[in-house]
């Protein structure tokens, strides 16, 4: 995680796009380098067959390649890579619907569960307040974990989720919000309780 | 800097970058542990943000450098084979191609046999007649139908850059956008394509009972509902021209290979095909050509306004462009094979960086500043 956050920084995708759209292998490289394993899993927590996971992103690359010339600078270069490899997932789904002759229509869905951050808890007190957290957060609809994912663990702005998501700025926003504020809501009830039990919960202050 | 005074809700804190690495990453470069200190409400807004981000962590694989040139090498393979077949020349043993080229005809033959198995199961009905009705019903996706009521051709561009020339009393139904992995249209009536070239998504004509197949090319369909034949003829590139699965069976679907000049003849009474190699011999054939097929687009060193004016005959527009700024203009240029945005497209860029164009149906207007 550490990692992500640090290098998610835009200028220098800017830097390696322009130099990827000029015909430099390297920044293709690096830029694959750099995002291969969040499009894998993001890619994951939608279809259940890992290997095709892996084509899809390729060909996202591929294709960055093949049409750099062509291609629009996006925004946040990223937030372009996600897009891609969701649609294309969305398209793979679309394939297998039609092959297997289902009656669902429902696009593809958002199937991961979001996890706990073990190593950095140290008390009981906190742990017990993040796994109830974790398991409101994994109660929520599959679209509003979705936006909460896109936003909070890759960086996207509420304006990239919205295009992403295929939905209106403000649709993004109260998807954002929807989710954490039924998770405030459900926690004060059940932080009140903890506090009483526990001194510990502010430990760390 | 100090924007985080006024945070107030935890979503706040969550979105900030130097705070998600202080609880992740315990790296604390903006002073966050001192900050918090300051007061006793802003703690316990921390307090909740960081026990939120330890319960949302995210799906993070670790992927080996190992895995990571794995598939970094299997992406240049890939790149490799598409070019390669765009180029459409030998396969060259490139530095990646040589390992996974066997791989990748084994996935292709294993999803060639996928779908023709797919096909086989859906269609078991057995019509004989495709009217352009049910082939645009059949289509859910939404599309735009473009009818030409007048008594000359229309031109039409399509979202990929494709044009067709539109004759009178024909139809033709198109995807406002192409999306997916093919380029489908719907024609009734008689048209002249120009197709953009795309090798990663095949254009697909379907008009009456055929459908026909091409990567990019330019080509004329004659498929009138009130006629008792189709008739494809090929100007330029590859075009391959097959029964539609709604009337073929499986044992006797037919597809034929047209190359420029080629043209074939299909007979719906009987679902029989006719190749016709010499087309100056066919007297039918040559009298249904249009003006653009008469006209040739290679042009050397010929004034800038006499290659407009051929590109307003050839589609019946009209092309304004600043006379007097590009009047000494002469260019030598081969616009054979493109369609009509992409003939706007190499004219302009020829002429100059400040040279653009507009399309606007029948009017083109381009803006430029000279040549030089």
């Amino acid at each position: 995680m550490k990692t992500q956050f640090l290098t998610t920084k835009t200028y220098d995708d800017h830097k390696l796009w322009n130099k990827l759209k000029e015909g430099d292998e390297k920044s293709f490289s690096l830029l694959f380098e750099k995002y291969y394993g969040d499009l894998i899993s993001y890619g994951n927590s939608f279809y259940r067959f890992p290997e095709r996971v892996q084509d899809c992103v390729q060909d996202v690359f591929a294709d960055v390649w093949l049409y750099r010339e062509s291609l629009q600078e996006p925004n946040v270069v990223k937030a372009y890579l996600l897009s891609s490899v969701r649609k294309r997932i969305a398209r793979l789904h679309e394939r297998d619907r039609v092959f297997r002759k289902t009656t669902t229509t429902d696009s593809i869905e958002f199937l991961f569960d979001f996890s706990i951050e073990k190593e950095l808890i140290d008390d009981e007190a906190t742990a017990e307040s993040v796994f109830y957290l974790n398991k409101l957060l994994n109660d929520l609809p599959p679209r509003q974990k979705e936006a909460l994912f896109l936003r909070y663990n890759q960086g996207l702005g509420v304006e990239e989720i919205a295009e992403m998501l295929d939905v209106n700025y403000q649709s993004a926003k109260n998807l954002l919000h929807r989710g954490l504020f039924k998770l405030r809501k459900e926690w004060k009830g059940h932080l009140s309780i903890i506090a009483l039990l526990s001194s510990g919960v502010f430990k760390l202050i | 800097m100090q924007k985080r005074n006024y945070y107030i809700e935890i979503e706040d804190f969550l979105s900030d970058e130097s705070f998600r690495t202080w609880i992740l990453s315990k790296i604390d470069e903006q002073g966050w542990e001192e900050w918090t200190l300051e007061s006793q409400q802003r703690a316990k807004l921390v307090e909740d943000a960081r026990l939120l981000l330890l319960a949302m962590k995210g799906p993070y694989i670790n992927i080996s450098s190992l895995e990571l040139n794995t598939a970094l090498e299997s992406t240049w393979a890939k790149i490799e084979e598409i070019k390669d077949l765009k180029k459409s020349t030998k396969i060259k043993t490139g530095r990646y191609l040589k390992k996974y080229w066997l791989t990748g005809v084994a996935a292709t033959i294993f999803f060639a046999f996928l779908s023709v198995g797919f096909f086989k199961n859906q269609l078991q009905t057995n019509h004989t007649v495709v009217t352009y009705k049910e082939l645009v019903n059949d289509n859910i996706e939404g599309l735009v139908e473009q009818t030409n009521n007048s008594n000359k051709p229309q031109v039409i561009t399509l979202s990929d850059g494709s044009s067709v020339l539109l004759e009178p009393k024909s139809k033709l139904s198109y995807p406002k956008i192409f999306t997916g992995n093919e380029r489908k249209v719907y024609l009734s009536g008689e048209g002249f394509f120009e197709i953009t070239k795309n090798s990663h998504k095949p254009f697909f004509v379907y008009a009456n009972e055929i459908i026909t197949k091409v990567v990019g090319t330019s080509f004329r369909i004659k498929a009138y509902p009130d006629q008792p034949n189709i008739e494809v003829l090929v100007r330029t590139g590859k075009v391959r021209v097959s029964s539609n699965e709604l009337v073929a069976n499986s044992d006797q679907k037919n597809e034929v290979v047209l190359f420029p000049n080629e043209a074939v003849r299909f007979f719906r009474c009987d679902l029989s095909f006719t190749k016709i190699t010499n087309i100056i011999e066919d007297k039918t054939l040559t009298s249904n050509t249009g003006k653009i097929e008469q006209l040739s687009f290679e042009f050397t060193d010929i004034p800038l306004d006499q290659i407009l004016k051929t590109i307003e005959q050839a589609y019946l527009i009209k092309i304004d462009f600043p006379k007097d700024k590009l009047k000494d203009c002469h260019l030598t240029t081969s616009l054979s094979d493109q369609p009509l945005s992409e003939k706007l497209k190499i004219i302009c860029n020829s002429i100059g960086h400040d040279t653009s164009f507009e399309m606007n149906g029948n009017q083109i207007i381009i803006t430029s500043q000279g040549c030089y």
